[in-house]
């Protein structure tokens, strides 16, 4: 009885939610964004939400390259640390401005994912993966090199790059002015550029890409320059992954090796995963999910809560939370494979084709619905 | 001198990284499993091998042989359990999906090296044959000082290998993994319990890893760390790369051309130690270019 109520209580608010078009979700969405440094939100939390912004451009750029191409690359943090490692070697060494390194970086960075598309068009599937999990591994390593570490700075990197806004004020307890302004800096950024992979993906160039997914020798056998495409789909995806790892390392001040770490380059696979492979707009949500989860439940809120509860976390706690967050990863992933976009978005099919069958859904939308319809 | 130093120790790493790479070959031809979490089973080992020995320490007393090889099978059998239970938890969900693989066995590795680091802290506990035991003691070979610790590896290995070479093209099992690994559905239609097969093979293939963890930790480091997951997880993977994934000849070739190339880098190249672990990285890297699909890798399945 009690459940049946809650079935329909939950399937109206369903279909309340689910009934509101994509594309008005999306501007909410932007819109709650935009305000949140209104709301007098801490310097922490935004620089989380800071941090997600940065992740969700490396996520949708992998997301192109492997969700839309199927070229599995487990490398990613290559691109990563190409676009924060030249930043910063060309401001130590010729004091460039942030505004013209960037801009080379970016070429560096699809310069490199052209040469090392070569090898990547030569192999292929596990083979690719593994491959290319192998370049960050080996410059990492290198960069610790002793005889490199006058130029590369060795474990501790190139330090003290400047901020993007050191001319705004210096922060204050109550308002940190340069780190709402990182903010709508990375949200324009993410904004753009998951915008720009978005349309390639669902123009005609994504298709070909799509269809080299499916069948890569049926679309050569279409007469598609394969080669091209693929090579095509590295550089896109390593200039947006080149612009995450730029925009992190001035926000960080450092470009150290761990940016070329394990650690990067799964990064995005598993926010992508969350999120949804092969959506372009799973990641987004995905890298939300993931840092919320990670800085936020993990490190902020459950010690609180502990502190509340009066019980003190033993000092093993910091090891037990990298534990818990990559169970929760692993049972996500077996759970949803397809990822938690996916999943809401088959839901709100399931719902649509569920309202096409019996109007019972609201009507709220249904004037937009019907003039999509004609 | 530097030439028989790179001989005999080149040889020495070899036959144990061609152990290390062979289990992480055979769950790739068996299930088509890209097994990430290859280097915690390596760790685990070491670690086992820790638990054990000093658990028998206490019981008997320190300084035998016998209790130190006792530990060495039960930390091998304990690690293989641990490998039967992993791929029935975790892999078996997601089994085919080569991306999920990868995601949740990498995730695995984390999981790994955080239950250590909980249970034993950020300690390096040693892992070494007792002390005052014939192992500990050194030899000549071509003018080179050897432990026997280290011959002990290297006859292991070489013996294990070949018989695990015999295993896999006469026994029955090891046609039947041949034969999965040719073809999933045939084999599943001629009545090969592919699951139980693919879990079988992930026991053995974690066995092999804890082994070769074992005997590799014994003769260098001498220490256990929770971080020691990745080397051995770059170099089995490039080894197996380099003689083509599912190839049981190209694994054993793979893995002397990674232990003489590392060899030669670390004794050769100045501040050489520091970029070992780049090594058989940039071989793969090198020869996949010139032949993509490995050495030995014509066909992704298990070879002769």
């Amino acid at each position: 009885m009690v459940r049946r109520y809650l079935r329909r209580g939950y399937s109206s608010f369903a279909a309340h939610v689910f009934d509101i078009p994509p594309r008005f979700m999306v501007f909410l969405f932007l819109i709650v964004l935009l305000l949140l440094p209104m709301v007098g939100l801490a310097p922490y939390y935004l620089s989380i939400i800071i941090q997600a912004n940065v992740l969700a451009i490396f996520a949708v750029s992998w997301d192109l390259l492997v969700g839309r191409t199927g070229q599995i690359s487990l490398g990613h943090a290559i691109f990563f640390g190409i676009g924060s490692y030249s930043t910063a070697l060309l401001f130590k060494y010729y004091g460039l401005p942030v505004w013209i390194t960037i801009p080379i970086a970016l070429l560096t960075g699809s310069v490199a994912a052209f040469l090392l598309g070569f090898p990547g068009l030569r192999v292929k599937g596990p083979y690719l993966a593994l491959v290319t999990m192998a370049f960050p591994l080996i410059i990492g390593t290198l960069l610790k090199w002793s005889p490199l570490i006058p130029i590369f700075g060795g474990e501790f990197g190139i330090r003290g790059l400047p901020a993007f806004f050191s001319f705004l004020p210096d922060p204050t307890p109550q308002v940190n002015y340069q780190r709402i302004a990182e903010y709508y800096l990375t949200l324009f950024l993410l904004f753009v550029s998951s915008v720009i992979i978005y349309k390639i993906a669902n123009s005609k160039t994504g298709i070909v890409l799509v269809s080299i997914l499916d069948d890569e020798l049926a679309s050569k056998a279409c007469g598609i320059n394969v080669t091209k495409y693929k090579l095509m789909a590295f550089m896109i995806s390593g200039l947006f992954g080149t612009l995450a790892g730029c925009v992190q390392t001035h926000l960080l001040h450092v470009a150290n090796p761990p940016m070329f770490g394990l650690t990067l380059s799964f990064a995005p696979v598993i926010i992508t995963f969350l999120g949804g492979i092969g959506t372009i707009y799973g990641p987004i949500v995905g890298s939300f999910i993931y840092l919320i989860l990670d800085k936020y439940l993990l490190t902020d809120l459950l010690p609180k809560l502990c502190e509340y509860f009066n019980v003190t976390l033993p000092d093993e706690f910091v090891y037990a939370k990298l534990l818990i967050f990559t169970l929760i990863v692993i049972i996500l992933v077996i759970k949803w494979p397809r990822g938690v976009a996916r999943f809401a978005t088959d839901k709100l099919e399931d719902l649509e084709e569920a309202r096409d069958l019996d109007e019972r859904g609201p009507r709220i939308w249904k004037r937009y619905k019907r003039k999509e319809k004609n | 001198m530097l030439i028989e130093q790179i001989i005999v120790f080149g040889a020495i790493s070899s036959g144990v990284y061609a152990l290390l790479a062979l289990g992480f070959t055979l769950i790739y031809g068996v299930s088509r499993v890209t097994n990430l979490a290859h280097g915690s089973f390596y760790m685990l080992g070491a670690y086992m091998f820790f638990v054990f020995s000093s658990f028998f320490d206490d019981l008997f007393g320190s300084g035998m042989v016998s209790t130190s090889i006792l530990a060495l099978i039960l930390a091998v059998i304990f690690v293989g359990i641990v490998g039967i239970l992993t791929y029935r938890i975790a892999i078996h969900p997601i089994v085919g999906d080569q991306v999920a693989v990868m995601v949740v066995t990498v995730c695995l590795a984390l999981v790994f090296q955080q239950l250590i680091l909980l249970i034993f802290g950020p300690t390096f506990p040693p892992v070494r044959w007792p002390a005052g035991s014939f192992l500990v003691i050194s030899t000549l070979i071509l003018g080179v000082t050897v432990q026997y610790s280290r011959i002990l590896a290297f006859v292991v290995s070489l013996g294990l290998f070949s018989s695990l070479f015999v295993f896999i093209t006469k026994a029955r099992i090891g046609k039947a993994m041949r034969a999965v690994s040719q073809d999933r559905e045939v084999a599943m239609l001629m009545g090969i319990n592919t699951e139980r097969l693919s879990m079988l093979t992930m026991a053995l293939s974690a066995m092999l890893a804890a082994l070769a963890s074992i005997l590799i930790t014994t003769s260098t480091s001498m220490s256990a760390g929770a971080w020691m997951w990745l080397h051995p997880l770059a170099l089995s993977f490039s080894i197996v790369i380099l003689g083509g994934l599912g190839s049981i000849k190209g694994s054993l070739i793979g893995g002397f051309i990674v232990g003489y190339a590392e060899q030669t880098v670390a004794i050769v190249v100045p501040e050489g130690g520091a970029i070992v672990g780049v090594v058989p990285l940039a071989v793969m890297v090198i020869v996949l270019l010139l032949r993509p699909r490995g050495l030995f890798g014509k066909r992704v399945e298990l070879e002769e």
